[in-house]
């Protein structure tokens, strides 16, 4: 009888798939690498809308009502959209720190500000928060996320871990050939709408330039535009970088102007059709930049 | 004999205590080992982590994470406008909506003036009190002084999605009524919000407890206690006779209202659509100070909101929201006919609605217009129907600039008609609102 019970309880153990919620499509792709089939995730944004004004969709609270664990981007990313839904939810799982995941702690952030004063338009006090935009911080991500799950859901560690290894030796080919693809362009420099491929630049030694919004968070102006016209003309820059979320028109202007590249460039997955992954994530933006 | 074996007995123990205890010193040791390489390999992994990452070549890191170490998060909106109104402020507080408690616009706490008015200074406070609670406080800071917009604690992990907010809190009665002024599509409250609930809205002390039910689309159910001082459908003071200082209805026991509320929300492709039903009924003590005839009795508000919301992309919306009051009032009335107090039966059913259309093509401009209506206005008092006008109306148009999203300015126009001279002469009212705000402090989060 005992043994029944035992067998029981196991079984309904083993049963209990862990939910978890995460606010990016990026993140969903690594947890459900990770997770394989022992995981349920909900993913709260939508990959092709600017990741700073998500809308805070009433439904996207019913993805927070049951989830056990959330897992953020950080570095203020979501501050903008998250908490009043988290408030909502009322789920107790998701209000103790123990089961939140912040992976803005697990990297290095580049451009932190030194003066985080509004003039400066809305810079984020933390530092730059597209850092999943930097492949080599993909496995770094992979691991915290794994070491995240195997603390909630011990009986499921060693396959985290397995799933893990394979990842990490399919990610170490995938970046071999993402940097041969990239060498030839070290030291070449190009342009943005928004400084969110800081990460990418920053990895393959590419340069940016400067963003067609005067200052972050603040609409292209005109006087800004013309300086930019004479940017590229002396500058020669590789291409624009824009982002899919953006509205094109002040590209596609300086496009008309001065002949520079405008290229639509995958910020996540989803952002674009065919980006079904992370890792086919930065086969588009190393492929769209050749 | 026995002696002897007892004490070999106890050595022996003994001996057996210090080689347990000598077990456990080596296995300490030997844990102690392990932490220490398992250490060693943390830190190894960390640098190589850290030198794996290339070398900065654009931008340099800028000093360690020093983001705010305060736990306190707050945040300051300030509110500022140019009123011009076609009628001035004196002759302005002796119009109002009849029918319906004295609630002048000259005496609202926002744009109450022609010319310039420091609407408010919002100063909002919000921490996790401990593992249990968050508390939130809203101060408004005006020339007048300083009200506790809002005070309250929630609760953090009640199970099953449930959760008790308590304090001073504005109800989630409909869809306006939770809404901080700055968050309004237009400067002005909606003319049925302004009729049935006043300036205020339904603002009280009470207790709200909510569910969201585990289901697919999402349901939410809330139920509320609150205190009932809103002094245009409850009000708690009790009415006395004038004359001769007799108590004509005393004061009810409180908490005297009762609210609740379903909502449900579903995505329709980008679309979401969001509805509520909600209910509040408790006693009513409406003094001669708002309202002549004053009125004592048991009223009943009901209302159901409607969001349709159209997404084309992060920046570009357009909105659609509806909401709809019904108001039902049994008791009876008290008025001064010169020399004597009228004690008669009174009975009210009134229905109102407004509902708006916003455009935001980006992030710079937003184009919005509203329709007020209160379309009916049936008092009847000792059984004989009363006249009331049952038509009023209002039309608002705004246009809105952002500099930022940290910075508002809007130029709005309304055209009203649901304001009448005690005599019961109706005043059209034109209105050219531009407001400021500002947003400074800890970024606000947006609600849908």
């Amino acid at each position: 009888m005992r043994l029944l019970l035992l067998l029981a309880l196991l079984v309904s153990l083993s049963e209990a798939k862990l939910t978890v919620a995460v606010s990016y499509p990026y993140i969903a792709s690594i947890a459900k690498t990770i997770g394989g089939d022992k995981l349920t995730v909900e993913t709260l944004a939508q990959g092709s809308w600017d990741p700073h004004f998500v809308v805070p969709k009433p439904s996207l609270i019913g993805r927070l009502r049951s989830a056990d664990l959330i897992i953020i981007n950080g570095a203020d990313l979501e501050s903008g959209w998250l908490p009043p839904l988290l408030t909502r939810a009322s789920n107790g799982n998701l209000n103790n720190p123990a089961n939140v995941l912040d992976l803005s702690k697990k990297v290095k952030l580049i451009d932190i500000p030194t003066d985080t004063g509004r003039a400066g338009g809305d810079v984020h006090a933390d530092g730059n928060p597209h850092f999943h935009l930097d492949p080599h911080n993909i496995p770094v991500l992979a691991e915290a996320i794994t070491l995240f799950l195997s603390q909630k859901d011990p009986a499921n560690a060693p396959l985290y871990r397995g799933n893990l290894a394979a990842f990490k030796s399919l990610w170490s080919t995938n970046l071999k050939r993402w940097d041969s693809t990239m060498a030839p362009l070290r030291g070449t420099s190009v342009i943005q709408y928004h400084p969110v491929f800081n990460y990418f630049l920053r990895a393959y030694g590419l340069k940016s330039l400067a963003t067609i919004e005067p200052l972050a968070g603040i609409p292209p102006s005109s006087g800004h535009t013309m300086k930019l016209i004479g940017i590229i003309a002396a500058e020669k820059p590789l291409c624009i970088m824009h982002d899919v979320y953006h509205s094109t028109k002040t590209g596609e202007f300086l496009h008309d102007k001065t002949g520079i590249k405008l290229l639509l460039m995958p910020h996540d997955v989803g952002s674009l059709e065919t980006i079904d992954t992370i890792s086919a994530l930065f086969d588009a933006l190393t492929k769209r930049l050749q | 004999m026995k002696k002897l074996l007892f004490s070999t007995a106890a050595a022996v123990s003994l001996m057996a205590e210090t080689t347990e205890l000598e077990t456990l010193k080596t296995q300490m040791v030997h844990m102690q080992q392990t932490l220490q390489s398992m250490h060693e390999k943390i830190n190894a992994l960390e640098s190589s982590n850290a030198q794996e990452t290339p070398p900065s070549e654009i931008l340099p890191l800028t000093g360690p994470n020093n983001g705010t170490l305060s736990n306190l998060d707050f945040s300051l909106i300030l509110d500022t406008s140019y009123v011009n109104r076609s009628q001035k402020e004196e002759r302005l507080s002796a119009l109002n909506t009849p029918g319906f408690v004295k609630s002048p616009l000259s005496e609202s706490p926002y744009n109450p003036s022609n010319g310039f008015n420091l609407n408010y200074a919002e100063v909002a406070l919000h921490s996790v009190v401990d593992p249990y609670l968050d508390a939130d406080v809203v101060f408004h800071v005006a020339e007048g002084g300083v009200e506790i917009e809002e005070g309250y604690l929630t609760s953090r992990n009640l199970p099953y999605n449930l959760r008790i907010r308590g304090g001073k809190l504005l109800s989630e009665f409909g869809r306006i009524n939770a809404q901080h002024h700055h968050a309004w599509n237009f400067s002005d409250l909606p003319l049925v919000y302004r009729s049935f609930l006043g300036h205020e809205k339904l603002k009280e002390n009470g207790v709200q407890f909510q569910w969201i039910a585990p289901t697919e689309p999402y349901l939410m159910f809330g139920i509320e206690a609150l205190q009932g001082s809103n002094y245009a459908s409850f009000g708690t003071t009790p009415i006395t006779n004038s004359y001769d200082g007799s108590t004509l209805a005393s004061s009810p026991a409180k908490p005297s209202l009762i609210v609740g509320y379903a909502k449900t929300s579903m995505d329709i492709a980008e679309s979401t659509l969001l509805a509520g039903a909600s209910v509040v009924r408790g006693e009513s003590r409406i003094d001669f100070a708002d309202s002549d005839p004053a009125f004592s009795g048991k009223s009943t508000l009901y209302g159901v909101d409607f969001t349709l919301k159209h997404y084309f992309d992060s920046y570009s919306s357009l909105s659609w929201q509806s909401e709809w009051l019904y108001r039902t009032m049994e008791g009876r009335q008290f008025s001064d006919n010169g020399s004597a107090l009228l004690d008669e039966l009174s009975g009210r059913k009134q229905a109102g609605f407004y509902t708006e259309l916003v455009y935001a093509p980006d992030q710079t401009w937003r184009f919005g217009t509203r329709y007020d209506s209160i379309y009916h206005n049936a008092l009847s008092v000792e059984g004989v129907d009363r006249h009331l006008p049952g038509s009023m109306e209002q039309i608002s148009a705004m246009i809105e600039y952002h500099t930022s999203e940290f910075a508002r300015y809007r130029f709005e126009y309304a055209h009203s008609n649901a304001l009448f001279t005690t005599a019961g002469e109706r005043q059209p009212l034109d209105s050219f609102i531009f407001s400021v705000n500002l947003a400074i402090g800890k970024h606000t989060a947006h609600s849908f």
